[in-house]
Protein backbone atom coordinates (compact mmCIF):
# COMPACT_ATOMS: atom_id res chain seq x y z
CA UNK A 1 0.00 0.00 0.00
CA UNK A 2 1.30 3.55 -0.93
CA UNK A 3 2.17 5.47 2.04
CA UNK A 4 -0.43 8.38 2.89
CA UNK A 5 1.87 11.14 2.29
CA UNK A 6 4.05 12.33 -0.83
CA UNK A 7 6.49 15.32 -0.01
CA UNK A 8 8.02 16.63 -3.52
CA UNK A 9 10.81 18.90 -3.17
CA UNK A 10 14.55 19.28 -4.50
CA UNK A 11 17.38 16.53 -3.24
CA UNK A 12 18.64 19.11 -0.72
CA UNK A 13 17.56 20.00 2.93
CA UNK A 14 16.45 23.41 2.21
CA UNK A 15 12.76 23.80 3.03
CA UNK A 16 11.81 20.12 2.80
CA UNK A 17 13.86 18.65 5.79
CA UNK A 18 11.08 20.12 8.38
CA UNK A 19 8.70 17.98 7.48
CA UNK A 20 11.03 14.79 6.43
CA UNK A 21 12.49 15.44 10.17
CA UNK A 22 8.79 15.47 11.37
CA UNK A 23 8.19 12.23 9.49
CA UNK A 24 11.11 10.47 10.80
CA UNK A 25 10.88 11.18 14.62
CA UNK A 26 7.31 9.92 14.33
CA UNK A 27 8.60 6.72 12.44
CA UNK A 28 5.79 7.70 9.45
CA UNK A 29 6.54 6.65 6.23
CA UNK A 30 6.31 8.85 3.42
CA UNK A 31 7.22 9.12 -0.15
CA UNK A 32 10.60 11.43 -0.50
CA UNK A 33 9.83 12.40 -4.33
CA UNK A 34 13.37 14.47 -4.93
CA UNK A 35 13.33 16.71 -8.07
CA UNK A 36 16.46 17.72 -10.18
CA UNK A 37 16.77 21.04 -10.70
CA UNK A 38 16.46 20.25 -14.36
CA UNK A 39 13.08 18.67 -14.10
CA UNK A 40 11.72 21.50 -11.81
CA UNK A 41 11.09 23.83 -14.71
CA UNK A 42 8.47 21.71 -16.65
CA UNK A 43 6.67 20.73 -13.21
CA UNK A 44 6.45 24.50 -11.91
CA UNK A 45 3.72 25.40 -13.51
CA UNK A 46 1.63 22.49 -12.25
CA UNK A 47 2.01 23.48 -8.67
CA UNK A 48 -0.66 25.64 -6.82
CA UNK A 49 1.86 28.41 -6.36
CA UNK A 50 4.52 28.13 -8.07
CA UNK A 51 7.30 26.58 -5.19
CA UNK A 52 8.28 23.68 -3.25
CA UNK A 53 8.14 21.77 -0.85
CA UNK A 54 4.42 20.28 -1.85
CA UNK A 55 2.69 17.58 0.30
CA UNK A 56 -0.03 15.38 -1.85
CA UNK A 57 -2.20 13.86 1.03
CA UNK A 58 -5.82 12.46 0.62
CA UNK A 59 -6.03 13.78 -3.12
CA UNK A 60 -5.14 17.25 -1.84
CA UNK A 61 -1.96 19.08 -2.54
CA UNK A 62 -0.67 21.18 -0.35
CA UNK A 63 2.40 23.75 -0.39
CA UNK A 64 3.97 26.66 2.18
CA UNK A 65 6.76 24.75 3.85
CA UNK A 66 5.77 25.62 7.44
CA UNK A 67 1.73 24.76 6.47
CA UNK A 68 2.76 21.47 5.59
CA UNK A 69 4.82 21.08 8.55
CA UNK A 70 2.46 22.10 10.64
CA UNK A 71 0.09 19.81 9.45
CA UNK A 72 2.41 16.49 9.48
CA UNK A 73 3.39 17.65 12.27
CA UNK A 74 -0.36 17.77 14.00
CA UNK A 75 -1.42 14.58 11.62
CA UNK A 76 1.60 12.72 13.99
CA UNK A 77 0.68 14.17 17.07
CA UNK A 78 3.88 16.41 17.07
CA UNK A 79 2.30 19.76 17.30
CA UNK A 80 1.09 20.16 20.58
CA UNK A 81 -1.81 19.06 23.09
CA UNK A 82 -3.40 22.27 23.66
CA UNK A 83 -4.76 25.60 21.46
CA UNK A 84 -2.07 27.53 23.60
CA UNK A 85 0.88 25.10 23.46
CA UNK A 86 0.36 24.89 19.79
CA UNK A 87 0.22 28.73 19.72
CA UNK A 88 3.90 28.39 21.66
CA UNK A 89 5.18 25.70 19.24
CA UNK A 90 4.30 28.09 16.42
CA UNK A 91 6.11 30.63 17.73
CA UNK A 92 9.10 28.94 18.36
CA UNK A 93 8.75 27.92 14.68
CA UNK A 94 8.05 31.44 13.29
CA UNK A 95 10.83 32.94 15.58
CA UNK A 96 13.82 30.90 14.51
CA UNK A 97 12.75 30.90 10.87
CA UNK A 98 13.17 34.20 10.64
CA UNK A 99 16.52 33.47 10.43
CA UNK A 100 16.27 31.49 6.91
CA UNK A 101 16.44 34.10 4.28
CA UNK A 102 19.08 36.06 5.92
CA UNK A 103 20.96 32.33 5.90
CA UNK A 104 20.18 31.50 2.56
CA UNK A 105 21.20 35.15 1.39
CA UNK A 106 24.74 34.96 2.85
CA UNK A 107 25.10 30.50 1.51
CA UNK A 108 24.77 31.93 -1.92
CA UNK A 109 26.09 35.09 -1.76
CA UNK A 110 29.51 34.92 -4.25
CA UNK A 111 30.70 38.44 -3.95
CA UNK A 112 33.61 38.13 -0.97
CA UNK A 113 33.37 41.78 -0.03
CA UNK A 114 29.54 41.29 0.31
CA UNK A 115 29.62 37.70 1.65
CA UNK A 116 31.75 39.20 4.99
CA UNK A 117 29.32 41.94 5.16
CA UNK A 118 26.57 39.56 5.34
CA UNK A 119 27.80 36.95 7.35
CA UNK A 120 28.72 39.77 10.15
CA UNK A 121 24.51 40.79 9.97
CA UNK A 122 23.53 36.70 10.41
CA UNK A 123 25.86 36.60 13.38
CA UNK A 124 24.53 39.39 14.81
CA UNK A 125 20.75 37.93 14.08
CA UNK A 126 21.21 34.78 15.50
CA UNK A 127 22.44 36.00 18.96
CA UNK A 128 19.42 38.35 19.26
CA UNK A 129 17.37 35.23 17.75
CA UNK A 130 18.88 32.87 20.43
CA UNK A 131 18.66 35.42 22.57
CA UNK A 132 15.12 35.73 22.42
CA UNK A 133 14.48 31.64 22.16
CA UNK A 134 16.67 31.00 25.41
CA UNK A 135 13.81 33.46 27.51
CA UNK A 136 10.95 32.09 26.05
CA UNK A 137 11.77 28.38 26.32
CA UNK A 138 11.18 26.14 28.72
CA UNK A 139 13.21 24.34 31.33
CA UNK A 140 12.50 21.12 30.80
CA UNK A 141 15.03 20.19 27.87
CA UNK A 142 12.44 20.89 25.25
CA UNK A 143 11.60 24.20 23.70
CA UNK A 144 7.63 24.06 24.97
CA UNK A 145 6.55 21.97 27.52
CA UNK A 146 8.30 18.82 28.65
CA UNK A 147 8.14 16.68 25.66
CA UNK A 148 9.51 16.85 21.81
CA UNK A 149 7.44 18.55 19.50
CA UNK A 150 7.85 20.25 16.04
CA UNK A 151 9.15 23.32 16.66
CA UNK A 152 12.43 21.34 18.46
CA UNK A 153 12.72 19.61 15.16
CA UNK A 154 12.79 23.15 13.55
CA UNK A 155 14.90 24.59 15.89
CA UNK A 156 17.57 21.91 15.66
CA UNK A 157 17.30 21.76 11.79
CA UNK A 158 18.21 25.56 11.45
CA UNK A 159 20.59 25.04 14.47
CA UNK A 160 22.67 22.89 12.51
CA UNK A 161 22.86 24.89 9.95
CA UNK A 162 24.40 27.49 12.49
CA UNK A 163 26.40 25.06 13.86
CA UNK A 164 27.67 25.13 10.34
CA UNK A 165 28.79 28.16 10.25
CA UNK A 166 29.47 28.82 13.42
CA UNK A 167 30.92 25.64 15.78
CA UNK A 168 29.49 25.63 19.77
CA UNK A 169 26.87 28.83 19.08
CA UNK A 170 24.14 26.36 20.81
CA UNK A 171 26.49 25.50 23.76
CA UNK A 172 26.08 29.37 24.72
CA UNK A 173 22.62 28.85 25.38
CA UNK A 174 21.76 26.11 28.14
CA UNK A 175 17.88 25.76 27.55
CA UNK A 176 18.38 25.43 23.69
CA UNK A 177 21.42 23.47 23.80
CA UNK A 178 19.54 21.13 25.95
CA UNK A 179 16.52 20.86 23.22
CA UNK A 180 19.31 20.47 20.54
CA UNK A 181 20.94 17.57 22.34
CA UNK A 182 17.83 15.62 22.96
CA UNK A 183 16.30 15.94 19.38
CA UNK A 184 20.07 15.03 17.97
CA UNK A 185 19.80 11.93 20.50
CA UNK A 186 15.97 10.92 19.92
CA UNK A 187 16.55 7.42 18.49
CA UNK A 188 14.66 7.76 15.37
CA UNK A 189 16.32 11.17 14.26
CA UNK A 190 19.57 9.50 15.20
CA UNK A 191 19.03 6.69 13.17
CA UNK A 192 17.59 9.11 10.58
CA UNK A 193 20.32 11.26 10.34
CA UNK A 194 22.94 8.71 10.18
CA UNK A 195 21.55 7.89 6.76
CA UNK A 196 20.54 11.09 5.63
CA UNK A 197 22.47 12.08 2.22
CA UNK A 198 24.83 14.64 2.55
CA UNK A 199 23.72 18.05 0.68
CA UNK A 200 25.03 20.89 0.31
CA UNK A 201 22.03 22.97 1.89
CA UNK B 1 -12.98 31.35 29.98
CA UNK B 2 -9.41 32.84 29.17
CA UNK B 3 -7.90 36.45 29.71
CA UNK B 4 -6.59 37.74 26.82
CA UNK B 5 -4.54 41.04 26.57
CA UNK B 6 -2.94 41.99 23.08
CA UNK B 7 0.04 44.74 23.05
CA UNK B 8 0.86 46.52 20.04
CA UNK B 9 1.32 49.67 18.86
CA UNK B 10 -1.36 52.34 18.15
CA UNK B 11 -1.22 51.24 14.30
CA UNK B 12 -2.69 48.52 12.73
CA UNK B 13 -0.23 46.73 11.50
CA UNK B 14 0.83 43.23 12.57
CA UNK B 15 -1.84 43.02 15.20
CA UNK B 16 -4.87 44.28 12.94
CA UNK B 17 -5.93 40.44 12.03
CA UNK B 18 -5.95 39.71 15.70
CA UNK B 19 -8.24 42.24 16.44
CA UNK B 20 -10.24 41.94 13.59
CA UNK B 21 -10.78 38.12 14.68
CA UNK B 22 -11.45 38.89 18.50
CA UNK B 23 -14.27 41.07 17.17
CA UNK B 24 -15.88 38.70 14.64
CA UNK B 25 -15.53 36.07 17.27
CA UNK B 26 -17.09 38.31 20.04
CA UNK B 27 -14.07 37.71 22.02
CA UNK B 28 -13.35 39.82 24.86
CA UNK B 29 -9.81 41.01 24.89
CA UNK B 30 -7.68 44.12 26.10
CA UNK B 31 -6.74 45.93 23.08
CA UNK B 32 -3.61 47.18 24.54
CA UNK B 33 -1.84 50.01 21.90
CA UNK B 34 1.27 51.61 22.88
CA UNK B 35 2.95 55.10 22.06
CA UNK B 36 6.76 54.30 20.73
CA UNK B 37 8.00 55.57 24.69
CA UNK B 38 5.57 53.50 26.48
CA UNK B 39 7.05 50.19 24.32
CA UNK B 40 10.52 51.21 25.04
CA UNK B 41 9.79 51.26 28.23
CA UNK B 42 8.48 47.69 28.20
CA UNK B 43 10.62 45.99 25.44
CA UNK B 44 13.17 44.76 28.07
CA UNK B 45 10.53 43.64 30.41
CA UNK B 46 9.57 41.02 28.12
CA UNK B 47 11.37 37.83 26.63
CA UNK B 48 10.46 38.56 23.37
CA UNK B 49 11.38 42.39 22.75
CA UNK B 50 9.43 42.38 19.87
CA UNK B 51 5.20 43.28 19.09
CA UNK B 52 2.86 41.99 18.64
CA UNK B 53 2.07 39.86 21.98
CA UNK B 54 -0.72 37.92 23.13
CA UNK B 55 -1.02 37.42 26.89
CA UNK B 56 -3.12 34.41 27.16
CA UNK B 57 -4.06 34.42 31.28
CA UNK B 58 -0.57 35.66 31.34
CA UNK B 59 1.39 33.06 28.76
CA UNK B 60 2.67 35.52 26.55
CA UNK B 61 2.60 34.44 22.78
CA UNK B 62 4.52 36.64 20.04
CA UNK B 63 4.55 36.11 16.22
CA UNK B 64 1.36 37.76 14.20
CA UNK B 65 0.72 34.80 12.76
CA UNK B 66 0.94 32.41 15.70
CA UNK B 67 -1.29 34.83 17.82
CA UNK B 68 -4.12 34.94 15.24
CA UNK B 69 -4.08 31.18 14.46
CA UNK B 70 -4.53 30.55 18.30
CA UNK B 71 -7.35 33.49 18.05
CA UNK B 72 -8.94 31.46 15.56
CA UNK B 73 -9.06 28.03 16.45
CA UNK B 74 -11.15 29.85 19.82
CA UNK B 75 -13.63 31.55 17.88
CA UNK B 76 -13.66 28.83 15.75
CA UNK B 77 -12.34 30.13 12.17
CA UNK B 78 -9.04 28.33 12.09
CA UNK B 79 -11.04 25.75 9.31
CA UNK B 80 -13.25 22.63 10.27
CA UNK B 81 -10.49 20.09 9.34
CA UNK B 82 -6.64 19.50 9.61
CA UNK B 83 -6.47 19.98 5.59
CA UNK B 84 -8.65 23.22 5.79
CA UNK B 85 -6.60 24.13 8.77
CA UNK B 86 -3.12 23.33 6.24
CA UNK B 87 -4.84 25.52 3.38
CA UNK B 88 -5.75 28.60 5.81
CA UNK B 89 -1.88 28.67 7.09
CA UNK B 90 -1.41 28.34 3.21
CA UNK B 91 -3.04 31.57 2.38
CA UNK B 92 -1.73 33.07 5.75
CA UNK B 93 1.63 32.43 4.92
CA UNK B 94 1.54 33.91 1.39
CA UNK B 95 -0.11 37.51 2.40
CA UNK B 96 2.91 37.03 5.03
CA UNK B 97 5.45 37.14 2.18
CA UNK B 98 3.93 39.68 0.00
CA UNK B 99 3.34 42.43 3.09
CA UNK B 100 6.63 41.35 5.17
CA UNK B 101 9.31 43.50 2.50
CA UNK B 102 6.09 46.64 2.94
CA UNK B 103 8.00 47.78 7.14
CA UNK B 104 10.90 48.82 4.44
CA UNK B 105 8.59 51.58 3.08
CA UNK B 106 8.12 53.04 6.52
CA UNK B 107 11.35 52.42 8.01
CA UNK B 108 14.33 52.62 5.35
CA UNK B 109 16.08 56.21 6.51
CA UNK B 110 16.89 56.62 2.83
CA UNK B 111 13.13 58.00 1.73
CA UNK B 112 14.54 57.82 -2.42
CA UNK B 113 15.01 54.10 -2.01
CA UNK B 114 11.49 53.95 -0.20
CA UNK B 115 9.80 55.32 -3.24
CA UNK B 116 11.74 52.84 -5.30
CA UNK B 117 10.47 50.01 -3.42
CA UNK B 118 6.85 51.20 -2.82
CA UNK B 119 6.82 51.56 -6.70
CA UNK B 120 7.98 47.81 -7.37
CA UNK B 121 5.68 46.81 -4.93
CA UNK B 122 2.87 48.69 -6.35
CA UNK B 123 3.51 47.13 -9.92
CA UNK B 124 5.54 44.82 -10.24
CA UNK B 125 4.76 42.55 -6.88
CA UNK B 126 1.32 42.88 -5.98
CA UNK B 127 -0.78 42.90 -9.50
CA UNK B 128 1.01 38.62 -10.21
CA UNK B 129 0.02 37.61 -6.31
CA UNK B 130 -3.89 39.10 -6.33
CA UNK B 131 -4.28 37.30 -9.48
CA UNK B 132 -2.75 34.03 -7.20
CA UNK B 133 -5.03 34.53 -4.69
CA UNK B 134 -8.07 35.24 -6.95
CA UNK B 135 -7.45 31.58 -7.68
CA UNK B 136 -7.96 30.17 -4.34
CA UNK B 137 -10.68 32.27 -3.50
CA UNK B 138 -14.08 31.03 -4.03
CA UNK B 139 -17.19 32.13 -5.80
CA UNK B 140 -18.70 32.81 -2.81
CA UNK B 141 -15.71 34.40 -1.69
CA UNK B 142 -14.07 32.34 1.13
CA UNK B 143 -10.43 30.72 0.90
CA UNK B 144 -11.44 27.88 2.91
CA UNK B 145 -14.22 25.70 2.63
CA UNK B 146 -17.83 27.86 2.82
CA UNK B 147 -17.25 30.05 5.92
CA UNK B 148 -15.25 32.82 7.22
CA UNK B 149 -11.49 32.43 8.53
CA UNK B 150 -8.77 33.78 9.11
CA UNK B 151 -7.30 33.08 5.97
CA UNK B 152 -10.01 35.63 4.78
CA UNK B 153 -9.68 37.79 7.81
CA UNK B 154 -5.26 38.13 7.38
CA UNK B 155 -6.08 38.97 3.33
CA UNK B 156 -8.76 41.57 4.57
CA UNK B 157 -6.27 43.16 6.74
CA UNK B 158 -3.54 42.99 4.32
CA UNK B 159 -5.93 44.59 1.60
CA UNK B 160 -7.02 47.38 3.92
CA UNK B 161 -3.47 47.86 4.25
CA UNK B 162 -3.08 48.28 0.64
CA UNK B 163 -5.91 50.73 0.22
CA UNK B 164 -4.46 53.15 2.19
CA UNK B 165 -0.84 53.10 1.25
CA UNK B 166 -1.91 52.75 -2.60
CA UNK B 167 -5.14 54.30 -3.02
CA UNK B 168 -6.98 52.75 -6.13
CA UNK B 169 -9.07 49.56 -7.01
CA UNK B 170 -6.26 46.90 -6.63
CA UNK B 171 -8.97 43.95 -6.98
CA UNK B 172 -10.73 44.96 -9.98
CA UNK B 173 -11.63 42.21 -12.35
CA UNK B 174 -10.70 39.79 -9.25
CA UNK B 175 -14.54 38.99 -8.40
CA UNK B 176 -13.92 36.12 -5.79
CA UNK B 177 -11.60 38.31 -4.15
CA UNK B 178 -13.84 41.62 -3.57
CA UNK B 179 -16.18 39.06 -2.24
CA UNK B 180 -13.93 37.60 0.42
CA UNK B 181 -13.71 41.53 1.16
CA UNK B 182 -17.01 41.69 1.07
CA UNK B 183 -17.87 39.29 3.66
CA UNK B 184 -14.74 40.13 6.25
CA UNK B 185 -16.15 43.58 6.45
CA UNK B 186 -19.75 42.63 6.33
CA UNK B 187 -19.56 40.05 9.48
CA UNK B 188 -21.51 41.32 12.31
CA UNK B 189 -18.61 41.65 15.03
CA UNK B 190 -16.41 43.00 12.49
CA UNK B 191 -18.40 45.99 10.86
CA UNK B 192 -18.87 47.46 14.66
CA UNK B 193 -15.18 46.93 14.88
CA UNK B 194 -14.32 48.99 11.87
CA UNK B 195 -17.04 51.53 12.50
CA UNK B 196 -15.26 51.93 16.45
CA UNK B 197 -11.61 51.33 15.55
CA UNK B 198 -9.29 54.32 15.41
CA UNK B 199 -8.02 56.19 12.10
CA UNK B 200 -4.17 54.91 11.61
CA UNK B 201 -2.01 55.37 8.88
CA UNK B 202 -1.08 51.94 8.47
Amino acid sequence: MAPKYKLTYFDARGRGEPTRLIFAAAGVEFEDNRLTFEEWPAIKPTTPMGGLPLLEVDGVTLCQSLAIARFAARDVGLAGKSNLEQAQADMFVDEISELLPKMAGLFFEKDEAVKAEKQKEVEELIVKTYTILEKLSGSAGYLVGNRLLWCDLIFFNIASNVENLKPGTVQNYPKLAKSYENVKLNSRIAAYLAKRKETPF
Amino acid sequence: MPSYKLIYFETRGQAEPARLLFAAGGLQYDDVRLTREQWKELKPKTAMGNLPILEVDGTAICQSKAIARLIAKEVGMAGKTPLEQARADMIADTVDELSAPCLAFYILPDKNKAEVLKKEFVEKTLPPTVALFEKFASAEGYFVGNSLTWADVTFFAFMDWVITAFPGDHLKGYENLKKVMDNVSSNQGIVKYLEERPETPY
